[in-house]
Protein backbone atom coordinates (compact mmCIF):
# COMPACT_ATOMS: atom_id res chain seq x y z
CA UNK A 1 0.00 0.00 0.00
CA UNK A 2 2.89 2.40 0.57
CA UNK A 3 4.45 1.43 -2.41
CA UNK A 4 1.96 2.35 -4.63
CA UNK A 5 1.43 6.03 -2.35
CA UNK A 6 4.94 6.75 -2.87
CA UNK A 7 5.05 6.42 -6.23
CA UNK A 8 2.33 8.08 -7.75
CA UNK A 9 3.33 11.72 -5.83
CA UNK A 10 6.51 12.07 -7.59
CA UNK A 11 9.94 12.44 -5.21
CA UNK A 12 10.28 16.17 -3.95
CA UNK A 13 14.21 16.14 -4.72
CA UNK A 14 13.32 15.27 -8.83
CA UNK A 15 14.02 18.49 -10.21
CA UNK A 16 11.81 17.92 -13.51
CA UNK A 17 8.34 17.24 -12.11
CA UNK A 18 6.70 13.98 -13.34
CA UNK A 19 3.69 14.81 -15.20
CA UNK A 20 0.52 12.53 -13.38
CA UNK A 21 -0.90 11.82 -16.84
CA UNK A 22 2.27 9.45 -17.82
CA UNK A 23 1.66 6.07 -18.43
CA UNK A 24 4.84 5.03 -17.08
CA UNK A 25 3.92 6.70 -13.50
CA UNK A 26 0.53 4.93 -13.30
CA UNK A 27 1.98 1.76 -14.72
CA UNK A 28 5.10 1.99 -12.37
CA UNK A 29 2.07 2.59 -9.66
CA UNK A 30 -0.26 -0.39 -10.43
CA UNK A 31 2.55 -3.00 -10.51
CA UNK A 32 4.63 -4.61 -8.75
CA UNK A 33 8.14 -2.48 -8.48
CA UNK A 34 10.45 -3.44 -11.01
CA UNK A 35 8.18 -5.77 -12.97
CA UNK A 36 6.73 -3.62 -15.78
CA UNK A 37 7.57 -4.68 -19.52
CA UNK A 38 6.40 -3.02 -22.33
CA UNK A 39 4.60 -4.70 -24.95
CA UNK A 40 3.93 -1.19 -27.33
CA UNK A 41 6.66 1.42 -28.72
CA UNK A 42 6.77 4.86 -27.05
CA UNK A 43 4.97 6.72 -29.16
CA UNK A 44 2.29 9.61 -29.87
CA UNK A 45 -0.76 6.70 -30.38
CA UNK A 46 -2.25 7.65 -26.55
CA UNK A 47 -2.15 4.29 -25.24
CA UNK A 48 0.81 2.27 -23.40
CA UNK A 49 0.93 -1.33 -23.14
CA UNK A 50 2.74 -3.88 -20.77
CA UNK A 51 3.08 -7.26 -19.11
CA UNK A 52 4.18 -7.18 -15.02
CA UNK A 53 3.31 -8.61 -11.77
CA UNK A 54 1.00 -7.50 -8.88
CA UNK A 55 1.78 -9.43 -5.59
CA UNK A 56 3.51 -11.70 -8.22
CA UNK A 57 0.54 -12.44 -10.17
CA UNK A 58 1.36 -12.01 -14.04
CA UNK A 59 -1.07 -9.02 -15.73
CA UNK A 60 -1.25 -7.41 -18.71
CA UNK A 61 -2.29 -3.29 -18.46
CA UNK A 62 -2.42 -0.58 -21.22
CA UNK A 63 -2.91 3.30 -20.09
CA UNK A 64 -3.84 5.75 -21.64
CA UNK A 65 -1.86 8.73 -22.50
CA UNK A 66 -3.60 11.75 -21.89
CA UNK A 67 -0.35 14.06 -22.68
CA UNK A 68 -1.14 13.32 -26.62
CA UNK A 69 -5.09 15.04 -27.38
CA UNK A 70 -5.91 14.13 -23.90
CA UNK A 71 -5.62 10.35 -24.61
CA UNK A 72 -7.97 10.17 -27.48
CA UNK A 73 -8.09 6.99 -29.43
CA UNK A 74 -6.85 6.86 -32.90
CA UNK A 75 -6.12 3.43 -34.82
CA UNK A 76 -2.50 3.19 -33.71
CA UNK A 77 -3.35 3.18 -29.86
CA UNK A 78 -5.96 1.30 -30.50
CA UNK A 79 -4.12 -1.58 -32.18
CA UNK A 80 -2.10 -1.62 -28.51
CA UNK A 81 -5.42 -2.25 -26.99
CA UNK A 82 -6.16 -4.90 -28.94
CA UNK A 83 -2.18 -6.32 -28.91
CA UNK A 84 -2.86 -6.21 -25.12
CA UNK A 85 -5.90 -7.93 -25.38
CA UNK A 86 -4.24 -11.07 -27.69
CA UNK A 87 -1.55 -11.22 -25.06
CA UNK A 88 -3.59 -11.80 -22.13
CA UNK A 89 -5.58 -14.10 -23.91
CA UNK A 90 -2.41 -16.17 -25.36
CA UNK A 91 -1.14 -16.08 -21.98
CA UNK A 92 -4.81 -16.32 -19.90
CA UNK A 93 -3.85 -13.42 -17.39
CA UNK A 94 -5.86 -10.93 -16.22
CA UNK A 95 -6.11 -7.61 -17.99
CA UNK A 96 -6.17 -4.23 -16.58
CA UNK A 97 -6.86 -0.93 -18.40
CA UNK A 98 -6.52 2.05 -16.92
CA UNK A 99 -8.58 4.96 -18.98
CA UNK A 100 -7.95 8.92 -19.26
CA UNK A 101 -9.47 9.22 -22.83
CA UNK A 102 -11.90 11.66 -24.30
CA UNK A 103 -13.13 9.41 -26.89
CA UNK A 104 -12.18 8.56 -30.64
CA UNK A 105 -9.85 10.89 -32.20
CA UNK A 106 -12.16 13.24 -34.28
CA UNK A 107 -9.33 14.30 -36.93
CA UNK A 108 -8.80 10.71 -37.44
CA UNK A 109 -12.52 10.03 -38.60
CA UNK A 110 -14.46 7.24 -39.43
CA UNK A 111 -11.05 5.12 -38.93
CA UNK A 112 -10.74 5.99 -35.46
CA UNK A 113 -14.75 4.71 -35.12
CA UNK A 114 -13.58 1.76 -36.88
CA UNK A 115 -10.70 1.19 -34.72
CA UNK A 116 -12.10 1.64 -31.35
CA UNK A 117 -15.12 -0.68 -32.44
CA UNK A 118 -12.13 -3.60 -32.55
CA UNK A 119 -11.57 -2.77 -29.39
CA UNK A 120 -14.93 -3.71 -28.53
CA UNK A 121 -14.70 -6.78 -30.14
CA UNK A 122 -11.35 -7.69 -28.46
CA UNK A 123 -13.03 -7.10 -25.37
CA UNK A 124 -15.92 -8.93 -26.32
CA UNK A 125 -14.09 -12.49 -27.61
CA UNK A 126 -12.35 -12.06 -24.20
CA UNK A 127 -15.18 -11.55 -22.34
CA UNK A 128 -15.27 -14.71 -19.86
CA UNK A 129 -11.94 -16.07 -20.79
CA UNK A 130 -9.73 -13.88 -18.54
CA UNK A 131 -10.70 -11.39 -16.42
CA UNK A 132 -10.72 -8.01 -17.28
CA UNK A 133 -10.52 -4.56 -14.65
CA UNK A 134 -10.89 -1.10 -15.84
CA UNK A 135 -9.67 2.26 -13.63
CA UNK A 136 -10.70 5.12 -14.88
CA UNK A 137 -8.57 7.72 -13.08
CA UNK A 138 -9.74 11.01 -15.34
CA UNK A 139 -12.47 11.86 -18.22
CA UNK A 140 -13.74 8.89 -19.84
CA UNK A 141 -16.15 10.18 -22.60
CA UNK A 142 -17.89 8.20 -25.87
CA UNK A 143 -15.98 5.41 -26.82
CA UNK A 144 -13.60 5.30 -23.95
CA UNK A 145 -16.84 4.89 -21.62
CA UNK A 146 -17.75 2.32 -23.37
CA UNK A 147 -14.10 0.29 -23.44
CA UNK A 148 -14.71 -0.10 -19.59
CA UNK A 149 -18.43 -0.70 -19.93
CA UNK A 150 -18.00 -4.16 -21.64
CA UNK A 151 -15.43 -5.34 -18.78
CA UNK A 152 -16.28 -7.06 -15.89
CA UNK A 153 -15.48 -4.53 -13.26
CA UNK A 154 -15.00 -0.68 -13.21
CA UNK A 155 -13.19 1.25 -10.67
CA UNK A 156 -13.83 4.79 -10.50
CA UNK A 157 -11.36 7.41 -9.10
CA UNK A 158 -12.42 10.81 -7.49
CA UNK A 159 -11.56 12.48 -10.66
CA UNK A 160 -12.61 9.44 -13.31
CA UNK A 161 -15.93 10.69 -15.27
CA UNK A 162 -17.42 8.73 -17.51
CA UNK A 163 -20.86 9.92 -20.22
CA UNK A 164 -21.34 8.89 -23.67
CA UNK A 165 -21.76 12.91 -24.14
CA UNK A 166 -20.48 15.85 -21.81
CA UNK A 167 -21.82 18.53 -20.30
CA UNK A 168 -21.87 20.64 -23.49
CA UNK A 169 -23.60 18.37 -25.56
CA UNK A 170 -26.07 17.79 -22.99
CA UNK A 171 -26.86 21.22 -22.79
CA UNK A 172 -26.83 22.09 -26.81
CA UNK A 173 -29.55 19.23 -27.27
CA UNK A 174 -31.28 18.70 -24.27
CA UNK A 175 -31.09 22.43 -21.88
CA UNK A 176 -29.72 21.12 -18.98
CA UNK A 177 -27.35 22.07 -17.21
CA UNK A 178 -24.75 19.98 -15.08
CA UNK A 179 -21.36 19.38 -14.72
CA UNK A 180 -19.26 16.63 -15.53
CA UNK A 181 -18.83 15.34 -11.98
CA UNK A 182 -22.81 15.57 -11.81
CA UNK A 183 -23.02 13.75 -15.07
CA UNK A 184 -20.41 11.04 -15.03
CA UNK A 185 -18.84 11.47 -11.56
CA UNK A 186 -18.32 9.48 -8.54
CA UNK A 187 -21.87 10.03 -6.93
CA UNK A 188 -24.39 9.24 -10.04
CA UNK A 189 -21.93 6.17 -11.19
CA UNK A 190 -22.44 4.55 -7.46
CA UNK A 191 -25.08 5.64 -6.74
CA UNK A 192 -28.14 5.34 -9.72
CA UNK A 193 -26.44 4.09 -13.00
CA UNK A 194 -24.63 0.56 -12.07
CA UNK A 195 -22.31 1.82 -14.38
CA UNK A 196 -19.17 1.59 -11.65
CA UNK A 197 -18.10 -1.11 -9.41
CA UNK A 198 -16.15 0.10 -7.09
CA UNK A 199 -15.70 4.31 -6.23
CA UNK A 200 -12.41 5.32 -4.37
CA UNK A 201 -11.28 8.21 -2.83
CA UNK A 202 -7.78 8.83 -4.58
CA UNK A 203 -6.40 7.33 -7.82
CA UNK A 204 -3.62 5.91 -5.72
CA UNK A 205 -6.19 3.43 -3.73
CA UNK A 206 -8.60 2.72 -7.27
CA UNK A 207 -4.96 0.82 -8.28
CA UNK A 208 -4.80 -0.74 -5.63
CA UNK A 209 -8.58 -2.12 -5.86
CA UNK A 210 -7.08 -2.86 -8.54
CA UNK A 211 -4.27 -5.12 -7.40
CA UNK A 212 -6.52 -6.55 -4.73
CA UNK A 213 -9.56 -7.63 -7.63
CA UNK A 214 -6.80 -8.69 -10.01
CA UNK A 215 -5.05 -10.65 -7.73
CA UNK A 216 -8.47 -12.35 -6.18
CA UNK A 217 -9.44 -13.03 -9.60
CA UNK A 218 -6.49 -13.87 -11.06
CA UNK A 219 -4.70 -16.31 -8.19
CA UNK A 220 -7.90 -17.64 -6.69
CA UNK A 221 -6.01 -20.70 -4.85
CA UNK A 222 -7.50 -23.70 -3.39
CA UNK A 223 -9.56 -23.57 -0.21
CA UNK A 224 -8.21 -25.15 3.00
CA UNK A 225 -11.37 -26.21 4.16
CA UNK A 226 -8.94 -27.69 7.90
CA UNK A 227 -7.50 -24.13 8.78
CA UNK A 228 -11.02 -22.55 8.45
CA UNK A 229 -12.01 -21.71 12.08
CA UNK A 230 -15.41 -21.12 13.06
CA UNK A 231 -17.07 -17.89 14.75
CA UNK A 232 -20.74 -17.88 16.08
CA UNK A 233 -22.71 -15.57 14.18
CA UNK A 234 -25.73 -16.21 16.11
CA UNK A 235 -25.79 -12.62 17.71
CA UNK A 236 -25.83 -11.21 14.57
CA UNK A 237 -29.67 -11.61 13.77
CA UNK A 238 -31.84 -9.58 16.06
CA UNK A 239 -34.39 -11.65 18.23
CA UNK A 240 -37.44 -10.48 16.45
CA UNK A 241 -37.91 -11.68 13.43
CA UNK A 242 -39.71 -8.99 11.91
CA UNK A 243 -36.63 -6.15 12.55
CA UNK A 244 -34.37 -5.44 10.28
CA UNK A 245 -30.46 -5.37 10.08
CA UNK A 246 -27.51 -4.97 8.49
CA UNK A 247 -25.93 -8.22 6.75
CA UNK A 248 -22.38 -6.88 5.88
CA UNK A 249 -21.13 -8.27 9.17
CA UNK A 250 -22.08 -11.45 8.68
CA UNK A 251 -20.37 -11.66 4.95
CA UNK A 252 -17.30 -9.78 6.79
CA UNK A 253 -17.19 -12.82 9.00
CA UNK A 254 -17.66 -15.43 6.72
CA UNK A 255 -14.95 -14.41 4.85
CA UNK A 256 -11.25 -14.73 5.88
CA UNK A 257 -10.46 -10.77 5.79
CA UNK A 258 -12.46 -8.17 4.40
CA UNK A 259 -13.21 -8.40 0.65
CA UNK A 260 -14.34 -6.06 -2.19
CA UNK A 261 -17.98 -5.13 -2.12
CA UNK A 262 -19.08 -4.66 -5.66
CA UNK A 263 -22.05 -2.22 -6.53
CA UNK A 264 -22.31 -1.44 -2.59
CA UNK A 265 -24.27 1.66 -3.20
CA UNK A 266 -26.74 1.09 -6.23
CA UNK A 267 -29.25 -2.02 -5.46
CA UNK A 268 -28.08 -2.09 -1.88
CA UNK A 269 -30.38 -4.06 -1.13
CA UNK A 270 -28.42 -7.35 -1.86
CA UNK A 271 -25.08 -7.31 -1.24
CA UNK A 272 -22.26 -8.73 -3.45
CA UNK A 273 -18.61 -9.31 -2.82
CA UNK A 274 -15.64 -11.14 -3.72
CA UNK A 275 -13.07 -12.52 -0.85
CA UNK A 276 -11.51 -15.17 0.47
CA UNK A 277 -12.55 -18.30 2.61
CA UNK A 278 -9.98 -21.01 3.90
CA UNK A 279 -7.34 -19.18 1.24
CA UNK A 280 -9.85 -19.18 -1.85
CA UNK A 281 -11.98 -16.62 -3.61
CA UNK A 282 -15.18 -17.15 -3.60
CA UNK A 283 -18.28 -14.41 -4.08
CA UNK A 284 -20.58 -14.16 -1.93
CA UNK A 285 -24.65 -12.85 -2.57
CA UNK A 286 -26.53 -11.37 0.50
CA UNK A 287 -30.23 -10.19 1.09
CA UNK A 288 -29.57 -6.96 2.95
CA UNK A 289 -32.65 -6.43 5.15
CA UNK A 290 -31.42 -3.08 6.47
CA UNK A 291 -32.32 -1.84 2.56
CA UNK A 292 -36.04 -2.25 1.13
CA UNK A 293 -36.58 -5.26 3.94
CA UNK A 294 -34.15 -6.88 1.81
CA UNK A 295 -37.05 -7.63 -0.94
CA UNK A 296 -35.16 -8.55 -4.58
CA UNK A 297 -36.28 -5.99 -6.98
CA UNK A 298 -35.44 -5.57 -10.89
CA UNK A 299 -32.22 -3.68 -10.23
CA UNK A 300 -30.79 -5.88 -7.28
CA UNK A 301 -31.89 -9.41 -9.33
CA UNK A 302 -30.14 -7.61 -12.12
CA UNK A 303 -27.40 -6.30 -9.91
CA UNK A 304 -26.80 -10.21 -8.12
CA UNK A 305 -27.53 -11.58 -11.88
CA UNK A 306 -24.40 -10.11 -13.30
CA UNK A 307 -22.24 -11.22 -10.09
CA UNK A 308 -22.99 -14.66 -10.44
CA UNK A 309 -22.32 -14.54 -13.92
CA UNK A 310 -19.15 -12.96 -13.71
CA UNK A 311 -18.19 -15.42 -10.91
CA UNK A 312 -19.37 -18.33 -12.95
CA UNK A 313 -17.38 -17.19 -16.33
CA UNK A 314 -14.19 -17.32 -13.77
CA UNK A 315 -14.87 -20.47 -12.02
CA UNK A 316 -15.12 -18.54 -8.53
CA UNK A 317 -17.54 -20.73 -6.08
CA UNK A 318 -20.26 -18.91 -4.97
CA UNK A 319 -22.09 -18.47 -1.12
CA UNK A 320 -25.50 -17.21 -1.22
CA UNK A 321 -26.38 -15.53 2.32
CA UNK A 322 -30.91 -15.59 2.19
CA UNK A 323 -33.07 -13.49 4.15
CA UNK A 324 -35.60 -12.57 1.41
CA UNK A 325 -38.89 -11.54 2.17
CA UNK A 326 -40.07 -11.90 -1.43
CA UNK A 327 -40.34 -9.51 -4.38
CA UNK A 328 -40.86 -5.86 -4.11
CA UNK A 329 -44.34 -4.95 -4.83
CA UNK A 330 -45.66 -2.19 -6.88
CA UNK A 331 -46.71 -0.49 -10.34
CA UNK A 332 -43.08 0.88 -10.69
CA UNK A 333 -41.42 -2.42 -10.29
CA UNK A 334 -43.63 -4.34 -12.76
CA UNK A 335 -43.49 -1.37 -15.17
CA UNK A 336 -39.53 -1.18 -14.52
CA UNK A 337 -39.85 -4.58 -15.78
CA UNK A 338 -39.29 -6.57 -12.39
CA UNK A 339 -40.21 -9.43 -14.54
CA UNK A 340 -37.53 -9.91 -17.62
CA UNK A 341 -34.85 -8.40 -15.00
CA UNK A 342 -35.66 -10.34 -12.00
CA UNK A 343 -35.84 -13.36 -14.66
CA UNK A 344 -32.16 -12.81 -15.15
CA UNK A 345 -31.26 -13.67 -12.15
CA UNK A 346 -33.02 -17.21 -12.34
CA UNK A 347 -31.11 -17.49 -15.33
CA UNK A 348 -27.85 -16.91 -14.27
CA UNK A 349 -28.24 -19.30 -11.00
CA UNK A 350 -29.85 -21.90 -13.08
CA UNK A 351 -27.04 -21.63 -15.88
CA UNK A 352 -23.89 -21.68 -13.70
CA UNK A 353 -21.53 -24.48 -13.56
CA UNK A 354 -19.55 -23.67 -10.50
CA UNK A 355 -19.91 -24.77 -6.89
CA UNK A 356 -22.51 -22.66 -5.02
CA UNK A 357 -23.64 -23.59 -1.48
CA UNK A 358 -26.93 -21.78 -0.05
CA UNK A 359 -27.20 -20.76 3.35
CA UNK A 360 -30.91 -19.67 4.41
CA UNK A 361 -30.79 -17.38 7.71
CA UNK A 362 -34.01 -16.23 8.50
CA UNK A 363 -36.55 -16.38 5.68
CA UNK A 364 -37.51 -17.13 2.44
CA UNK A 365 -40.61 -16.76 0.78
CA UNK A 366 -41.76 -17.54 -2.68
CA UNK A 367 -40.06 -16.38 -5.65
CA UNK A 368 -37.60 -14.46 -4.10
CA UNK A 369 -37.20 -17.88 -2.57
CA UNK A 370 -36.44 -19.62 -5.77
CA UNK A 371 -34.22 -16.75 -7.24
CA UNK A 372 -31.76 -17.03 -4.30
CA UNK A 373 -30.30 -20.61 -5.16
CA UNK A 374 -33.06 -22.62 -4.51
CA UNK A 375 -31.94 -26.58 -4.89
CA UNK A 376 -34.21 -26.29 -7.57
CA UNK A 377 -32.22 -23.91 -9.52
CA UNK A 378 -29.19 -26.72 -8.91
CA UNK A 379 -27.63 -25.65 -5.51
CA UNK A 380 -24.45 -27.61 -4.55
CA UNK A 381 -25.70 -27.58 -1.00
CA UNK A 382 -28.43 -26.03 0.68
CA UNK A 383 -28.18 -24.87 4.59
CA UNK A 384 -30.49 -23.21 6.92
CA UNK A 385 -30.13 -21.83 10.64
CA UNK A 386 -32.20 -23.72 12.76
CA UNK A 387 -34.38 -20.28 12.94
CA UNK A 388 -35.10 -20.32 9.32
CA UNK A 389 -38.84 -20.33 7.75
CA UNK A 390 -38.89 -21.48 3.80
CA UNK A 391 -42.60 -20.52 2.66
CA UNK A 392 -44.58 -19.43 -0.49
CA UNK A 393 -45.08 -16.47 1.65
CA UNK A 394 -45.81 -15.30 5.57
CA UNK A 395 -48.39 -17.20 7.15
CA UNK A 396 -50.55 -14.45 8.29
CA UNK A 397 -50.80 -13.23 4.31
CA UNK A 398 -51.28 -16.96 3.22
CA UNK A 399 -54.31 -17.79 5.42
CA UNK A 400 -55.81 -14.31 4.19
CA UNK A 401 -56.07 -15.74 0.81
CA UNK A 402 -56.71 -20.05 1.71
CA UNK A 403 -58.96 -19.36 4.22
CA UNK A 404 -60.68 -16.41 2.76
CA UNK A 405 -64.22 -17.35 3.46
CA UNK A 406 -63.85 -18.92 6.98
CA UNK A 407 -62.20 -15.38 8.42
CA UNK A 408 -65.14 -13.55 6.54
CA UNK A 409 -67.57 -15.85 8.09
CA UNK A 410 -66.04 -14.72 11.45
CA UNK A 411 -67.43 -11.45 13.42
CA UNK A 412 -65.07 -8.65 13.05
CA UNK A 413 -64.28 -9.36 17.10
CA UNK A 414 -63.25 -12.69 16.40
CA UNK A 415 -61.64 -12.03 13.21
CA UNK A 416 -58.11 -11.30 14.78
CA UNK A 417 -57.09 -14.22 16.89
CA UNK A 418 -58.88 -16.10 14.16
CA UNK A 419 -56.34 -15.50 11.71
CA UNK A 420 -53.46 -15.69 14.45
CA UNK A 421 -54.65 -19.26 15.28
CA UNK A 422 -55.27 -20.48 11.25
CA UNK A 423 -51.21 -18.36 11.18
CA UNK A 424 -49.98 -20.88 13.68
CA UNK A 425 -51.47 -24.00 11.80
CA UNK A 426 -50.32 -22.71 8.57
CA UNK A 427 -46.46 -22.04 9.54
CA UNK A 428 -46.66 -25.70 11.20
CA UNK A 429 -47.48 -27.47 7.85
CA UNK A 430 -46.13 -24.89 5.50
CA UNK A 431 -43.24 -22.68 6.55
CA UNK A 432 -41.55 -25.76 9.20
CA UNK A 433 -38.29 -26.48 7.96
CA UNK A 434 -38.79 -30.42 9.14
CA UNK A 435 -40.83 -30.15 5.83
CA UNK A 436 -38.15 -28.41 3.68
CA UNK A 437 -35.41 -31.34 4.18
CA UNK A 438 -38.08 -33.83 4.23
CA UNK A 439 -38.70 -32.33 0.14
CA UNK A 440 -34.94 -32.63 -0.11
CA UNK A 441 -34.91 -28.92 -0.65
CA UNK A 442 -32.65 -28.21 2.31
CA UNK A 443 -29.94 -30.67 2.71
CA UNK A 444 -29.44 -29.97 6.12
CA UNK A 445 -29.69 -27.35 9.35
CA UNK A 446 -26.54 -25.78 10.85
CA UNK A 447 -25.59 -23.97 13.31
CA UNK A 448 -24.66 -20.48 13.30
CA UNK A 449 -21.36 -21.62 15.21
CA UNK A 450 -20.73 -24.09 12.35
CA UNK A 451 -21.21 -22.20 9.33
CA UNK A 452 -18.10 -21.36 8.12
CA UNK A 453 -16.51 -24.75 8.66
CA UNK A 454 -19.83 -26.14 7.19
CA UNK A 455 -19.74 -23.62 3.79
CA UNK A 456 -15.98 -24.25 3.69
CA UNK A 457 -15.98 -28.42 3.63
CA UNK A 458 -18.63 -28.63 0.90
CA UNK A 459 -16.69 -25.86 -0.98
CA UNK A 460 -13.77 -27.73 -0.64
CA UNK A 461 -15.32 -31.17 -1.84
CA UNK A 462 -17.16 -29.96 -4.63
CA UNK A 463 -15.92 -30.69 -8.14
CA UNK A 464 -14.26 -27.50 -8.90
CA UNK A 465 -16.03 -26.08 -12.58
CA UNK A 466 -16.87 -22.89 -14.78
CA UNK A 467 -19.58 -21.75 -17.01
CA UNK A 468 -18.44 -21.63 -20.49
CA UNK A 469 -19.76 -18.41 -21.39
CA UNK A 470 -19.12 -14.90 -21.80
CA UNK A 471 -19.95 -11.62 -19.04
CA UNK A 472 -22.26 -9.71 -20.98
CA UNK A 473 -22.62 -6.47 -19.06
CA UNK A 474 -26.37 -7.17 -17.80
CA UNK B 1 -29.01 20.03 2.67
CA UNK B 2 -29.70 16.80 2.38
CA UNK B 3 -32.91 14.79 1.66
CA UNK B 4 -33.81 11.55 3.21
CA UNK B 5 -36.67 9.73 0.69
CA UNK B 6 -38.95 6.61 1.33
CA UNK B 7 -37.46 3.11 -0.77
CA UNK B 8 -40.38 1.73 -0.86
CA UNK B 9 -44.58 2.19 0.21
CA UNK B 10 -44.49 1.78 3.89
CA UNK B 11 -46.09 2.62 7.19
CA UNK B 12 -44.31 4.96 9.41
CA UNK B 13 -43.99 2.55 12.26
CA UNK B 14 -41.88 4.73 14.92
CA UNK B 15 -40.44 8.07 14.67
CA UNK B 16 -37.00 7.79 16.48
CA UNK B 17 -35.47 10.96 15.65
CA UNK B 18 -36.78 14.37 16.44
CA UNK B 19 -36.28 17.95 14.81
CA UNK B 20 -33.07 19.61 15.89
CA UNK B 21 -31.19 16.32 16.78
CA UNK B 22 -28.02 16.23 15.75
CA UNK B 23 -27.10 13.03 13.86
CA UNK B 24 -24.14 10.97 12.63
CA UNK B 25 -23.91 8.66 9.29
CA UNK B 26 -25.80 5.46 9.54
CA UNK B 27 -28.51 6.91 12.95
CA UNK B 28 -31.50 6.03 12.58
CA UNK B 29 -34.97 8.58 11.82
CA UNK B 30 -37.69 6.68 11.79
CA UNK B 31 -38.80 2.77 11.59
CA UNK B 32 -40.78 1.73 8.61
CA UNK B 33 -43.16 -0.78 8.10
CA UNK B 34 -43.49 -2.79 4.95
CA UNK B 35 -43.57 -6.58 3.92
CA UNK B 36 -44.00 -7.24 7.23
CA UNK B 37 -40.84 -5.98 7.99
CA UNK B 38 -39.89 -3.23 10.29
CA UNK B 39 -37.17 -1.55 8.07
CA UNK B 40 -35.04 1.41 9.68
CA UNK B 41 -34.45 4.68 7.80
CA UNK B 42 -31.07 6.03 8.10
CA UNK B 43 -29.37 9.05 8.35
CA UNK B 44 -26.98 9.22 5.00
CA UNK B 45 -25.19 11.85 6.09
CA UNK B 46 -24.05 13.72 9.66
CA UNK B 47 -25.93 16.86 10.53
CA UNK B 48 -28.79 18.55 12.22
CA UNK B 49 -32.50 17.37 11.61
CA UNK B 50 -33.97 20.07 10.22
CA UNK B 51 -37.74 18.52 9.14
CA UNK B 52 -39.09 15.35 9.73
CA UNK B 53 -42.23 15.21 7.80
CA UNK B 54 -43.99 12.13 8.56
CA UNK B 55 -45.78 10.83 12.09
CA UNK B 56 -46.27 7.76 13.01
CA UNK B 57 -49.53 5.89 11.28
CA UNK B 58 -48.74 8.00 8.30
CA UNK B 59 -48.21 6.12 4.86
CA UNK B 60 -45.70 6.99 2.87
CA UNK B 61 -44.64 6.50 -1.23
CA UNK B 62 -41.47 6.00 -2.73
CA UNK B 63 -39.65 8.87 -2.82
CA UNK B 64 -41.78 11.10 -0.71
CA UNK B 65 -39.24 12.94 1.72
CA UNK B 66 -39.04 12.21 5.40
CA UNK B 67 -36.46 13.83 6.58
CA UNK B 68 -34.39 16.73 6.05
CA UNK B 69 -30.57 16.94 7.32
CA UNK B 70 -28.89 20.39 7.87
CA UNK B 71 -25.63 19.24 6.53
Amino acid sequence: MTVLDNRVVSPASETEAVDPRDPQVRLAALLDEGSVRPITPEDKSGVRAAMGRVEGVPVVVFCSDARFQGGAMGSEGCEHIVHAYDVAVRERVPVIGIWHSGGARLAEGVESLHAVGRVFAAMTKASGVVPQLSVVVGPAAGGAAYGPALTDIVILADQGRIFVTGPDVVRSVTGEVIDMAALGGPEPHSKRSGVVHVVTKTESEALLQARRLAVLLGHQGRIRAAEVEDIDFSDLLPESARRAYDVKPLVKGLLDEPGVELHAKWAPNIVTTLGRLGGRTVGVIANNPMRLGGCLDATSAEKAARFVRMCDAFGVPLVVLVDVPGYLPGVGQEHDGVVRRGAKLLHAFAEASVPRVTLITRKAYGGAYIAMNSRSLGATKVFAWPTAEVAVMGAVAAVRVLKRRELAAATEEERPALEARLAEEHEKVSGDLGRAVDLGVIDEVIEPATTRSAVAKVLAQATPARGAHGNIPL
Amino acid sequence: MAEVRAEMVANVWKVVAAEGDTVDEGDTLVILESMKMEIPVLAEDPGVVAQLRVKEGDVVQEGDVIAVIDE
